[in-house]
């Protein structure tokens, strides 16, 4: 798997490409779990890259999620394809995130709940 | 004395000596400690030197990992003198006589020096395999007789089952009889592939603690070469450079521990005696030993890996009974319902779960899916079938059941553990079943009349994700004969051998066409009519079997189905 990353207006966008399963989640966890612990509080994660998502995968998102609540950080998600969609519906945890289209209306939101 | 001659060796750093003058030194990783040392573990003030009445004590400041004196643990201030060795956190510290008489300690590893060090001219390198070839064309010939029984002899005893520190003593004791050093060492490489002193043997009356050259180490370990150097005091260079070897070695003589697949480490003697310098027999001796015990060496290694992985599994073995153990493999002799369940995990313990309990007139049913494999999954899942043993019987509702279970496993869940879950509870008086859906595929429900459809209502998170949540469960009536079916993923995921196949050779391919999907599981369901609940979970599982072919299983496989049979 690779980690695309890119640094906009204050806010970290992560990309992760390609399948985030039981083996590659670990990967991502542990990249994610080092910007947090390197200060990162305002995050989108961009999944347009990310064919397929495992329950394993949903679990990196959450801990994402847990360590950014408002109001120490802000997490937004975007770019979901309709197989990741699907998952994270199953899960129930479509309203557990915050959920735009694309980038860039991710880091409006991310800009505005800072701006709050 | 009023001076104090410390030879520092940091953690982080490069080693170094220091003379404690005046009446007292802090030892610390603070820049204000009169001796500095680089390591991340020791405190800014850990211990001090203090002079007394003309003799020196050490006294710990309060440092977190304390300070050690000769490996003791430091309770109070204790005087210390030349060869004491002082421990803070991974940092140490030898007192040393004045001047440079004192053996240096090793550094760890029992090497020191750089890799780029040059070493003595009269240094003579001959690659292992010529030394082996010359070994055994001297044959029983003349003066080598006795070497080659000598060799004979190791080999035999190699023979006999052996552990590591015998086959070290074995190799050091042999030596000492042929070739008479005044030391001899064992290096061996680490996991990581550094060297380190495996064993150490001394003649009588020798005594400080050798460093050997690691370029040396190097040439031997990395070119399987063997080194002999002779009367190396005399070369000037080598003189001067004390930590090539300890000061006054006059013979040296290593070989490198290779076998078929590389090089293990090395085999090192020292000697100061003029009376036995080593000669390049020696080395040929040396160098058979030393081959020999390398082929054990590799031999110790795996089976110490074998015996490793076998209590692993054995211990993985023991978790999965527990587990098994868990789930009720007979169900309550209520009346009115006709149960059945199986789950197959695809690894030795894994994260499915099912329960079915009775409450009064009342059953309750659980089948979940924790995320994620393994041990970690295993112990959730422990966790939450635990947890609706306790929570399930004393709540009013399935929904309060499910938003109690999710508080207790959101607590403390760092590593945002969470479980898909689909409770019921079905009053087998009335048909009556209310359920939750936390994030889990729909359950089906089989209608005596025939129809198979997903039960309705909304979808929650998955228990444990959030900490607080309001769970919301949804009621219908079963008709008399009507079933349900609840299962897991790793149903309607199952893989076939095709995918994996196409998977393996990295072709595109239609994620769903190559998966058992809920078509095929929801044609199988309409074939199911007036089954019993027993029969409905083994067709399935056939079904799957058939499916997945020769295909390792890829998840966890749980199957759940109840039959309301009608009021008793």
């Amino acid at each position: 798997m690779e980690i695309g990353e890119e640094k906009a207006d204050g806010a970290l966008v992560i990309a992760p490409v390609g399948r985030v399963d039981s083996v590659s989640s670990g990967e991502l966890e542990r990249h994610v779990v080092a910007r947090l612990d390197a200060g990162a509080r305002r995050v989108v994660i961009d999944m347009a890259g990310v064919e397929y998502i495992s329950s394993a995968g949903l679990r990196v998102l959450l801990v994402a999620a847990k360590r950014l609540k408002p109001p120490v950080g802000a997490l937004v998600l975007c770019g979901l394809g309709p197989s990741v969609r699907t998952v994270l519906e199953l899960a129930g945890f479509t309203s557990l995130f915050t959920i735009e289209p694309a980038r860039a209306q991710a880091l409006a939101r991310i800009e505005a709940t800072s701006a709050s | 004395m009023s001076t104090l001659h410390l030879l520092v060796q940091p953690r982080d750093g490069e080693p170094f000596r220091h003379e404690v003058q005046g009446e007292a030194a802090v030892l610390g990783r603070s820049s204000k400690a009169d001796v500095v040392l680089a390591d991340r573990y020791l405190s800014r003030q850990h211990a001090r030197l203090v002079l007394r009445e003309g003799s020196w004590f050490l006294e710990d400041l309060g440092s977190r990992n304390t300070t050690f004196l000769n490996d003791r643990p430091l309770a109070q201030p204790m005087p210390v003198r030349p060869g004491d060795v002082i421990r803070l956190a991974e940092s140490r510290i030898t007192v040393t006589e004045p001047g440079g008489d004192m053996p240096s300690p090793a550094v760890g590893d029992g090497l020191t020096g750089g890799t780029d060090e040059r070493l003595p001219e009269s240094t003579i390198f001959r690659p292992a395999s010529e030394l082996l070839a010359a070994s055994v064309a001297a044959g029983e010939s003349g003066g080598l007789a006795a070497r080659m029984r000598l060799i004979n002899e190791v080999h035999r005893a190699l023979a006999a089952p052996i552990t590591l520190e015998a086959l070290l003593d074995l190799i050091l004791d042999r030596v000492f009889v042929q070739l008479q050093p005044e030391e001899g060492a064992v290096f061996l490489r680490d996991e990581k592939g550094e060297l380190k002193r495996a064993a150490i043997r001394r003649a009588r009356g020798i005594t400080g603690e050798p460093l050997y050259s690691r370029r040396l180490a190097q040439e031997v370990t990395e070119k399987g070469v063997a080194a002999l150097v002779t009367d190396a005091s005399a070369d000037e260079r080598f003189a001067k450079a004390e930590s090539i070897v300890f000061s006054g070695v006059r013979s040296l003589l290593a070989a490198p521990l290779l076998d078929s697949e590389g090089c293990l480490g090395m085999v090192v003697l020292s000697a100061k005696s003029r009376l036995h310098p080593f000669q390049e027999d020696d080395l040929e001796l040396l160098m058979a030993l030393a081959s020999a015990a390398a082929m054990r060496l590799r031999n110790i290694a795996l089976a110490e890996e074998t015996a490793r992985r076998r209590l692993l599994d054995r211990e993985l073995e023991l978790a999965r009974d527990i587990q098994m153990a868990m789930l009720p493999k007979a169900f309550p002799h209520l009346g009115g319902i006709d149960v059945s369940a199986a789950l197959r995990p695809a690894r030795t313990v894994g994260g499915d779960l099912y329960d079915v309990m009775a409450d009064g007139e009342r059953v309750w049913l659980l089948v979940g899916d924790v995320s994620g494999k393994g041990v970690g999954a295993a112990l959730f899942m422990a966790v939450t079938k635990t947890l609706f043993r306790a929570i399930a019987p004393g709540s009013a509702s399935v929904a309060e059941a499910a938003s109690r279970m999710n508080r207790e496993l959101a607590r403390d869940n760092e590593r945002a553990m969470f479980v898909t879950a689909f409770a019921a509870r079905l009053d087998v008086a009335t048909g009556e079943l209310e359920y939750v859906n936390a994030g889990h595929n729909p359950t089906y429900r089989l209608e005596a009349a025939g129809a198979v459809a997903p039960l309705p209502g909304p979808v929650d998170p998955a228990l444990g994700a959030v900490e607080v949540h309001e769970y919301r469960s949804t009621r219908l009536r079963l008709a008399r004969g009507d079933a349900v079916l609840l299962y897991t993923d790793g149903v309607i995921e199952a893989r076939s051998a095709a995918a994996e196949a196409v998977e393996t050779l990295g072709l595109a391919a239609g994620e769903a066409a190559e998966e058992f999907h809920t078509l095929r599981l929801e044609s199988y369901l309409k074939s199911c009519r007036g089954e019993t609940a027993e029969r409905i979970v083994q067709g399935l599982l056939e079904r799957l079997d058939e499916f997945v072919g020769d295909a390792p299983q890829y998840d966890d496989v749980t199957i759940l189905a109840l039959r309301w049979l009608g009021p008793r």
